[in-house]
C-alpha cells in the first residue's frame, strides 16, 4: 500500500510535468490552430536560460522567473516572425514549420551548452515526507502543488480578466475580433509567449531530475502530446486530467506489469490510445467535431 | 531554353538521355573509390525511405514522424532473415511485409482521428522503437545490435564488396523509384492528391479518405522495410540507435527540402540526408542539428516547393527580368499554402487569420 501511494504521487508529479507542456500545446492550438511540436525544445532552451542565471549565482526561484519572462518574448517573436507566414496556409507545412524549430532550438542548446548532462538545482529540498504511511519525496508534491497553482493563475487569467476575455474571443473566431477592435495579432503573439513561458516552468522543473541536455524534453513532448489527444485538443481540463491519469497509469505500469517495465512504461499512453480510440475517437472529453465543406 | 524543352520532349532523346544515365549508373561503381561508391549506396538507401515518406506525406498529407521506425524495423527483420539462414529473397519480402502490416496496423487506428493526430502519434513510433528494441534482445541483439553480412561479393563476378553492395542498392533503389513514379501518376495518386486537398470532396466523389490514407501510410511502411533492408545490405549492422527520434526528423527535414510530392525531390532529399550532416560533421558536429534546422526552415521560408522547384523559380525570375514584370508567386505544388509573393503584398490586417469554419 506504501509503495502504491508513493507510485502515485510521483506519477502525480510526473503527470504535472506533462500537463504543463499540454497546456502550452492546446494554448497555442487554440490561438493559432495548430499543433507546436517545439513546444519542448523551447521548454528546455528556457531551462537553459534558467541554468545560465543560477550559474551567474542568482537564487534558483529568481532565475527561473526570468526564464519564464525571457521565454515569453522568445514565444512572442517567434510567433510574429515565423509561425504568422504560415498560420493561414496548410496545416502540414506548418507542422513542418515547428519541425524545423525543434532541431533549430535544440541545435542552438547543443551550439551553446553542448550534449553534455548538466546539473540543474531543484527548487524544493531533497527531503521526504510522510503522507499516508508511505515516504513521499518533496520534491513532488511541489512540482504537483505548483503546476496546480499556475492552473489556476491561468484560469482566472481567461475567464476573469479583459486580457482572458480577448485572447479567448480570438481563439473562437479571429475575424470578428479583429472586427470589434482587438489587435488580433498582438494578441495572437500574447497567447504564443504565455505557452512558451508555462514551458519554461516545466522545463525547469523536471531538469533537476532528468539533468539538463538538448533532448531533454523530447519524452515529455510525446506524453504532452499523448495527453492532448486523450484529453482533446479544444479542452485544456480534458489534457491535463489526461496528462495526470498518464503520469499515474505509467508508473503504476512500470511497476506492477513486468511486461512493460521502466524501459517500456512509454507505450503506455499509446497503449491506452489504442484502447480509447476504439471506443471513443473525439477523445475523453472532446466535442465531436463536425467539418463543414 | 524553348528548344531544348521541346528537345527533351523527343521520346528518342528521351530514351537516350535514359541509357546514358543507366551507362553511368553501371559503370561508375567501378570508377569510383570505395568512399565515393559508399556515399552512393547511402544516398539509395534513404531516398527509397524518403519516396516512402513523400507518398505519405507529400501526395496523401499526412504528416509521419516515425518513417524511421519502419526503417528499424525492415532492418532487423533482415538481419534476423540473414542470422537464420532464410534465402535472401525471402529475407527481402519480410523485411518489406513486416514492417508494411506494422504500419497497416497502426495507420488502421491513428487514420480515425483527423487532421494532426497522425503525426502526434507518429512522433511516439522512434521514441517508443528504441527501448522496445533494446528490450527484446533475443531478437535484436539489444543495446549491442546486431551484425549480418550477407552483402559480400560472389566470387564469380570478381567484384569488390562494395561494387556488389552497390548494385544490390541499385536495383531496389530504381525498382522503388520506378514503382512510386507509377503509382503517383495513376489512379491511386489521384485519389491520394484529393484527399490531401479537401476529404469532403474525395468523399463526394467515393474516394473514401480513411482507406486512402491508410492505404498510403502502408505502402509508405513497405518502402521504409525495403529502405531497411537496403541499409542492412550497406552497413551490415543495426542497433537501436538506427531508429533514433533524431534520424526520423532528418529523414522529415530532407524530404521536405528535396520537395514534397516530387519524386525526384525524393532523390535530392536522399543526397542531402547524405551529404550534408557529411559537410557539416566535418566542420563542427554540434553545428548539425543547428543546420538542419536553419536550412529547413530557410527552405520552406524561400522555396516551398522545395530544391527540385529550384529551375522552375529560376526560370521565372529570368523570364520577369526579361518581359514585362508578371504576378504571381512561387510555383504551387502545394495550393493550400499562400505564395510569399501574395503574402508580402498584404497589408497587415489581411494577415489576420480567416474563420476556421
Amino acid at each position: 500500500m506504501e509503495t502504491f501511494i508513493q507510485l502515485v504521487i510521483d506519477g502525480l508529479s510526473q503527470g504535472s510535468i506533462y500537463a504543463a507542456l499540454a497546456l502550452a500545446i492546446v494554448l497555442v492550438n487554440q490561438a493559432t490552430g495548430l499543433i507546436n511540436f517545439a513546444q519542448g525544445g523551447l521548454a528546455v532552451l528556457s531551462a537553459y536560460i534558467a541554468y545560465v542565471f543560477v550559474q551567474f549565482g542568482l537564487p534558483t526561484i529568481l532565475a527561473i522567473l526570468i526564464a519564464v519572462v525571457i521565454s515569453f518574448f522568445i514565444g512572442a517573436v517567434v510567433e510574429r516572425f515565423l509561425i504568422r507566414r504560415f498560420e493561414r496556409g496548410d496545416p502540414d507545412t506548418a507542422v513542418v514549420v515547428t519541425i524545423g524549430l525543434l532541431t533549430l532550438v535544440t541545435g542552438i542548446a547543443a551550439l551553446f551548452w553542448g550534449y553534455n548532462n548538466r546539473q540543474f538545482p531543484s527548487l524544493f529540498p531533497l527531503g521526504t515526507v510522510d503522507l499516508f504511511g508511505a515516504v513521499v519525496s518533496i520534491r513532488s508534491i511541489g512540482t504537483t502543488l505548483t503546476i496546480v497553482a499556475i492552473m489556476i493563475v491561468l484560469q482566472l487569467l481567461f475567464l476573469r480578466t479583459k486580457l482572458g476575455l480577448a485572447l479567448r474571443a480570438v481563439a473562437d473566431n479571429p475575424s470578428s475580433a479583429a472586427f470589434s477592435g482587438l489587435p488580433v495579432g498582438r494578441l495572437l503573439m500574447v497567447g504564443w509567449g504565455l505557452a512558451a513561458g508555462l514551458g519554461a516552468i516545466a522545463g525547469s522543473l523536471v531538469a533537476p531530475s532528468l539533468t539538463l541536455t538538448p533532448g531533454m524534453m523530447d519524452f515529455a513532448l510525446v506524453y504532452a502530446l499523448a495527453a492532448v489527444i486523450l484529453g482533446g485538443l479544444n479542452s485544456p481540463l480534458g489534457a491535463v486530467v489526461a496528462a495526470w491519469v498518464i503520469g499515474i497509469l505509467e508508473n503504476l505500469a512500470a511497476v506492477y506489469v513486468p511486461l512493460i517495465g521502466h524501459d517500456l512504461k512509454i507505450a503506455v499512453p499509446f497503449i491506452l490510445i489504442f484502447v480509447i480510440l476504439i471506443v471513443r475517437p473525439q477523445g475523453l472529453f472532446g466535442r465531436k467535431v463536425v467539418v463543414r465543406v | 531554353m524553348n528548344r531544348m524543352s521541346t528537345m527533351l520532349r523527343n521520346k528518342w532523346v528521351q530514351i537516350g538521355l535514359i541509357a546514358v544515365v543507366a551507362i553511368v549508373l553501371i559503370v561508375a561503381p567501378l570508377m569510383l573509390p570505395v568512399f565515393a561508391n559508399q556515399t552512393l549506396i547511402r544516398i539509395g538507401v534513404y531516398a527509397v525511405a524518403v519516396l516512402g515518406l513523400n507518398i505519405v506525406m507529400g501526395y496523401a498529407g499526412q504528416v509521419n514522424l516515425g518513417q524511421i521506425f519502419f526503417l528499424g524495423l525492415g532492418a532487423y527483420v533482415a538481419a534476423y532473415g540473414v542470422t537464420h539462414d532464410w534465402n535472401i529473397l525471402v529475407s527481402f519480402v519480410a523485411a518489406c511485409v513486416i514492417p508494411g502490416v506494422v504500419g497497416l496496423l497502426i495507420a488502421l487506428a491513428a487514420s480515425r482521428l483527423g487532421g494532426l493526430a497522425i503525426a502526434m502519434i507518429t512522433i511516439a513510433l522512434p521514441i517508443i522503437g528504441v527501448p522496445l528494441a533494446k528490450r527484446l534482445s533475443d531478437l535484436t541483439g539489444g543495446s549491442q545490435g546486431v551484425s549480418a553480412r550477407f552483402s559480400g561479393a560472389p566470387e564469380w563476378t570478381g567484384l569488390f564488396d562494395d561494387q556488389w553492395q552497390y548494385y544490390i542498392v541499385l536495383v531496389v533503389t530504381v525498382a522503388a523509384f520506378i514503382l512510386g513514379r507509377n503509382l503517383v501518376r495513376g489512379k491511386f495518386g489521384r485519389g491520394f492528391r484529393i484527399v490531401r486537398e479537401n476529404e469532403a470532396v474525395a468523399a463526394s466523389m467515393g474516394v473514401s479518405p480513411y482507406r486512402y490514407k491508410v492505404l498510403a501510410f502502408t505502402i509508405a511502411s513497405i518502402f521504409g522495410g525495403a529502405s531497411g533492408f537496403l541499409y542492412l545490405a550497406a552497413v551490415q549492422y543495426t542497433s537501436p540507435e538506427t531508429l533514433s527520434f533524431g534520424h526520423s526528423i532528418a529523414l522529415l527535414a530532407a524530404m521536405v527540402i528535396g520537395g514534397a510530392g516530387s519524386i525526384a525531390g525524393s532523390l535530392i532529399g536522399g543526397i542531402y540526408y547524405v551529404f550534408v550532416p557529411q559537410v557539416t560533421n566535418a566542420i563542427d558536429p554540434t553545428l548539425t542539428a543547428i543546420s538542419q534546422g536553419v536550412i529547413l526552415l530557410a527552405v520552406l521560408f524561400l522555396l516551398p516547393g522545395g530544391l527540385v522547384s529550384l529551375p522552375r523559380v529560376i526560370r521565372r525570375m529570368t523570364r520577369r527580368s526579361t518581359s514585362r514584370p508578371t504576378q504571381g508567386g512561387s510555383p504551387q505544388t502545394t495550393p493550400a499554402q499562400p505564395s510569399p509573393a501574395a503574402v508580402a503584398q498584404e497589408g497587415p490586417e489581411n494577415t489576420e487569420r480567416q474563420s476556421r469554419s
